[in-house]
């Protein structure tokens, strides 16, 4: 249950306030009482709150205005300026460093294709001179294949003579043996020859 | 069931006078501009060609963003020039706005009207005088009341409605945006922190441990004013350089 407490309040003021007898809130204590100053109009601002407002305002205002942006500003000012001249001297040098390191690329990419040419000319030389070496070689080998050759013809052909005269020898003597007379030397020399070019066949 | 008073939202914002002449908001304000110069002349002394660190850092940070985030957005290069008014305005209302998250200050001193107030009209004279003085008087109210490509016989139509939104509406519009939020976070803030305090010393034993519901409301709820302290100074700051950027180029 609640009980309506009215409190007059000044002239034209009345408070209502509903105590609770069940719980009793235990509320903030209002100093003010009848007649007493109730504090400032809540909307009408107030001349000393103006002027004290205004002023400081206007002091700060001014004294920004016209003494501390300005010197601020101007530090700020400088500083970027100051950043900015570094910046571009560091863009410049960065041009420049390309550009020398563009130059050193070039400079490498004529001496990498003056050495690719010495070495070419240089295997060039080497394949030359190691044909030619293969050539003297090969004509050397040549040489001495045909002086074997050669040798080899002719110690066949002195076997075959003796060969020949051995077995003409003995065709000869065998003849005589069977028939009783020696059979003509040119007849057995070409039958021997026959018989020898037939079984080298 | 709760008997839980809730203070009249005049007795939220009553605080202790400083000197007669002299409240919270005031000081707040005077602290705000001190604290502002403070940081920037912190910054000036340091060692501008070295890369900025702590408080230049900040100073400079906080340049950057109106510079590139304020006036790039809104008024283009030409705009630049505008930049310590805005700055001025933007920190002194983040400093205005900030107060209502410390601990011991508590409250924003732009949740009162005056300090949007000012400022507000301060902007309308600024932005009334930068059109005049780029356009001419008859140049300015023309450009104003009489936008270009509009039909004539619109014109009957759209010139008081420009006249009333252009130069009735705009300031209070920007004063009344401030101070609403800031005031409403304010009053969200004591909300929160009377009910937890109500709840954590209530008889009833039994809702003590609720207590800790309105309190983590009341956590983020705090972190959140973080956030509507800066955008609240954004957004007037933002506003202020669309109006003095039409005013100055009405043709954009």
């Amino acid at each position: 249950m609640l009980t309506a407490v009215i409190t007059h309040r000044g002239e034209n003021s009345v408070q209502v306030k509903l105590v609770g007898q069940s719980t009793g809130l235990v509320t903030p204590k209002i100093e003010a009482e009848e007649g007493q100053d109730m504090g400032p109009n809540p909307i009408a601002p107030e001349g000393k709150e103006l002027l004290w407002g205004g002023l400081s305002f206007v002091v700060m205002a001014v004294a920004i205005r016209y003494f501390l942006f300005p010197k601020l500003k101007k530090g700020m000012d400088d500083r970027y300026a100051g950043i900015r001249a570094d910046h571009e001297s560091a863009e410049a040098t960065t041009a420049a460093a390309r550009g020398d390191v563009a130059e050193y690329e070039k400079a490498l990419v004529a001496v990498r294709a003056e050495a690719a040419a010495k070495v070419d000319a240089a295997r060039q030389t080497l394949d030359s001179e190691r044909q030619a070496a293969i050539n003297e070689l090969n004509s050397r080998i040549a040489a001495r294949r045909s002086e074997a050759d050669a040798a080899l013809s002719a110690a066949r052909e002195a076997n075959r003579s003796q060969i020949t005269a051995a077995v003409s020898a003995v065709v000869t003597r065998a003849t005589e043996l069977s028939v009783g007379r020696a059979p003509d030397a040119a007849v057995v020399e070409r039958a021997i020859a026959d018989a020898m070019a037939g079984g080298s066949r | 069931m709760f008997a839980l008073e809730f203070p009249p939202i005049n007795e939220i914002l009553r605080w202790r006078e400083v000197a007669p002449s002299l409240n919270k908001v005031g000081l707040i304000a005077v602290a705000a501009a001190l604290i502002a110069i403070v940081v920037f002349i912190l910054a000036t002394r340091q060692d501008h060609r070295k890369a900025p660190t702590g408080v230049r850092n900040f100073a400079e940070t906080t340049v950057e963003f109106v510079e590139n985030g304020i006036v790039m957005q809104t008024m283009g290069r030409d705009g630049l020039g505008w930049t310590p008014f805005l700055l001025s305005l933007f920190v002194f209302i983040y400093l205005c706005n900030a107060p209502g998250i410390i601990p011991i200050l508590q409250m924003p001193a732009t949740a009162r009207m005056a300090i949007p107030a000012f400022l507000s009209i301060l902007v309308w004279i600024i932005y009334n005088g930068a059109g005049i003085k780029h356009q001419g008087f008859g140049g300015y109210f023309k450009s104003v009341l009489f936008p270009p490509g509009v039909p004539k016989a619109l014109y009957a139509l759209v010139t008081p409605i420009e006249f009333i939104s252009t130069i009735i509406v705009r300031p209070f519009s920007l004063m009344v945006r401030l101070f609403a939020n800031m005031l409403a976070g304010h009053i969200l803030l004591v909300t929160f922190a009377l009910l937890s305090e109500a709840l954590f010393q209530a008889r009833d034993k039994v809702l003590v441990p609720f207590g800790v519901l309105p309190m983590f409301m009341l956590i983020f709820l705090t972190g959140f004013e973080v956030l509507v302290a800066f955008l609240q100074a954004y957004i007037f700051t933002i506003l202020t350089a669309v109006y003095i950027g039409g005013a100055v180029h009405p043709e954009h």
